[in-house]
């Protein structure tokens, strides 16, 4: 560069000519102006790294704390918000799916017992553009029985996500104290979210797209960091009034209609690619 | 009269400083003004009222080779070699949500630079950053980086060049213009670290952008008996680096309105006001857009320079009038600057 620079000082002496400044200036744009598109051949597998980010209608959600009016009205304070997350599958560029083992593939998220983080392992190269993936467990999965749990029932027992293996898992266990404009005396709700046996299947799956392609190589291995929006469960689609009911638990109308809000709550603010070892 | 300890100004945080810079400005400014106003006319009047802006290297994005769109100018001293210190300070969202907490950052730069004749009409302008810089999380850790920055070099060609006034009346005109074009290089010295690219806050949190980047850049200014307005702009195609990181494009543009004092125990009193504005484009990585990266940020300026025979230094605070940086999760609070120079 500063030969071309010499050059150009030289040529500029004897010719007087401001030309060659533009033609310096040309050569510099051009030089800079190399490959940008790095979709170099991917290969090899990577894990993919998961991030549940909680949040109540834009804001973090700091558990007992955080106290915010919904469109219902209703004044909420959170104590307890966690969720079983599970059958994920990746979508690529090109409509390719990739399905995680689904014995590996069920996992609680609890913001109380600071489980924020997923983490899918093996996952082959590629380009993804969207996640699909469920909140609960479906029936193929309890039908399986106890045993065909694994480590899953433990973890889902230690992290009240099970009423009893009967009656099966909680889906979303949701919990907190409102206030209403007519009731100002805090009031205790528990948003108990599941399927109940096998009689009535709330499992519900559902695809999110990425804001960018997360690329995973032998060398890459990206961070998809979700935001989860809890006030989505009452204020969504569907609006789930507590003054009407404080406790919903085994509810042939309310739980779906939860169920259904609830696949709502995520969406990817934005995707970290890199090496992330660090994370 | 209006060099500040730069230890005292580090950390500035509070708004209380901030104003007492502020007015400490101002007040140099009107002073320089008023000291000069009996000895305009005496033989040290000087017509070559320029304030030139030969080069003027912002860089917050993608951290600043130079730092700050200080503006690289010195008046009258065509040519000179100097030191240097700018401070910026910031603040960033560390997080993804309304209610994240913000970090300050504070960016410092310690750089050599210089403007060296090759001939009349052209020269060569360098600048070798050294950065320190820091942030506070919320957890009451704070991150430092240090080191060499990104040297960037320049040459700078004169297409309009003023006519000097000569001792008659009629070898003198009232009005002047300068005209500079440029070109030049910034080059990865600075070491760039990507995991500092990999959180929601600041990803211009470095002291490198670990890339060839090439600079464009374009200086104007009228002279009119010893007022001058300056315009300059530059544009800076930064390029991928080895990690795959590439910042985004920069453009810069700024204007200045200064007036020249002569005074006898100072050779020149030269205080100026001006708006600098900076445009940056969204950065990518592994060639896919890196979302809230993009932005925008125009400055009010004000500042003095003062010149002592060989010697001339000067001061400059800068505060944002408008800004969207980083979809509003970067905002730039101040920057101040200040400068020694020897004129070769």
């Amino acid at each position: 560069m500063i030969e071309y620079l010499l050059i150009l000082y030289n040529k500029m002496k004897s010719l007087k000519n401001i030309q060659y400044l533009f033609l310096a200036l040309s050569i510099l744009t051009i030089s800079c102006s190399t490959d940008d598109d790095s979709s170099e051949n991917l290969s090899g597998e990577n894990n993919l790294t998961m991030e549940f980010d909680n949040s109540v209608n834009g804001d973090d959600l700091i558990l007992n704390t955080t106290a915010y009016t919904n469109s219902n009205g209703e004044r909420i304070t959170i104590n307890r918000f966690n969720y079983i997350v599970s059958n994920f599958v990746l979508i690529d560029s090109e409509g390719n799916e990739f399905t995680y083992p689904k014995d590996e593939s069920y996992f609680v998220i609890s913001e109380e017992a600071g489980l924020n983080e997923v983490q899918l392992t093996n996952i082959p190269a590629g380009e993804y553009v969207a996640l699909r993936f469920g909140v609960g467990v479906d029936q193929e999965k309890y039908l399986q029985g106890a045993e065909g749990q694994g480590d899953f029932l433990q973890t889902a027992e230690s992290t009240n996500m099970l009423w009893s293996w009967l009656t099966g898992y909680k889906f979303l266990n949701f919990e907190g104290s409102f206030t209403t404009a007519a009731n100002i005396e805090a009031q205790d709700f528990k948003i108990h979210m599941g399927s109940h046996g096998s009689s009535l299947d709330n499992y519900k799956e559902f695809t999110v797209d990425l804001p960018t392609k997360a690329l995973v190589s032998s060398n890459l291995s990206p961070i998809v960091h979700f935001k989860v929006d809890a006030n989505q469960i009452l204020d969504g689609q569907n609006k789930i009034l507590l003054s009407e009911k404080s406790v919903v638990m085994i509810d042939e109308v309310k739980s779906p209609q939860i169920a259904t809000n609830a696949a709502a709550m995520f969406s990817v603010d934005h995707i970290h690619n890199g090496e992330n070892h660090d994370h | 009269m209006n060099i500040l300890p730069i230890l005292a100004l580090q950390n500035i945080k509070n708004i209380e400083m901030k104003k007492f810079i502020y007015i400490q400005l101002i007040f140099a400014f009107s002073l320089s003004t008023f000291a000069s106003e009996e000895n305009t006319n005496s033989l040290y009047f000087d017509s070559n009222p320029f304030y030139k802006y030969t080069y003027e290297d912002c860089d917050f994005c993608g951290c600043g080779s130079s730092g700050g769109g200080m503006g690289y100018g010195t008046v009258g001293n065509e040519n000179f070699i100097g030191l240097r210190y700018i401070y910026q300070s910031y603040k960033s969202r560390d997080g993804i949500f309304n209610n994240s907490p913000w970090v300050d950052e504070n960016f410092n730069t310690l750089q050599l630079w210089g403007k060296i004749p090759v001939t009349k009409k052209l020269s060569l302008t360098a600048i070798v950053p050294y950065h320190f810089h820091n942030r506070e999380f919320i957890n009451n850790t704070t991150q430092r980086i240090d080191g060499l920055g990104d040297i960037s070099i320049l040459a700078f060609y004169s297409v309009i060049t003023p006519v000097p006034d000569g001792l008659f009346e009629n070898q003198q005109s009232k009005y002047k213009h300068s005209l500079e074009l440029g070109g030049g290089i910034k080059i990865p010295t600075g070491d760039y670290n990507r995991s500092n690219n990999a959180g929601s806050v600041n990803p211009s949190f470095q002291v490198g952008t670990g890339s060839y980047d090439y600079v464009a850049a374009l200086n104007y200014s009228v002279g009119y008996k010893n007022w001058g307005l300056g315009f300059m702009t530059n544009y800076t195609f930064k390029t991928e680096n080895k990690d795959e990181y590439h910042f985004g494009d920069q453009f810069t543009y700024g204007v200045n309105l200064s007036k020249v004092y002569n005074t006898v125990k100072i050779d020149k009193i030269i205080p100026f006001i001006g708006l600098a504005g900076e445009v940056f484009n969204e950065n990518e990585s592994y060639g896919l857009p890196v979302a809230d990266t993009q932005g925008s940020v125009i400055f009010t300026r004000i500042g003095t320079e003062l010149s002592l025979g060989k010697l001339s230094t000067g001061v400059n605070f800068m505060l944002p009038l408008t800004q969207n940086l980083n979809s509003g999760n970067v905002e730039a609070n101040y920057r101040l600057g200040l400068h020694l120079n020897y004129t070769l």
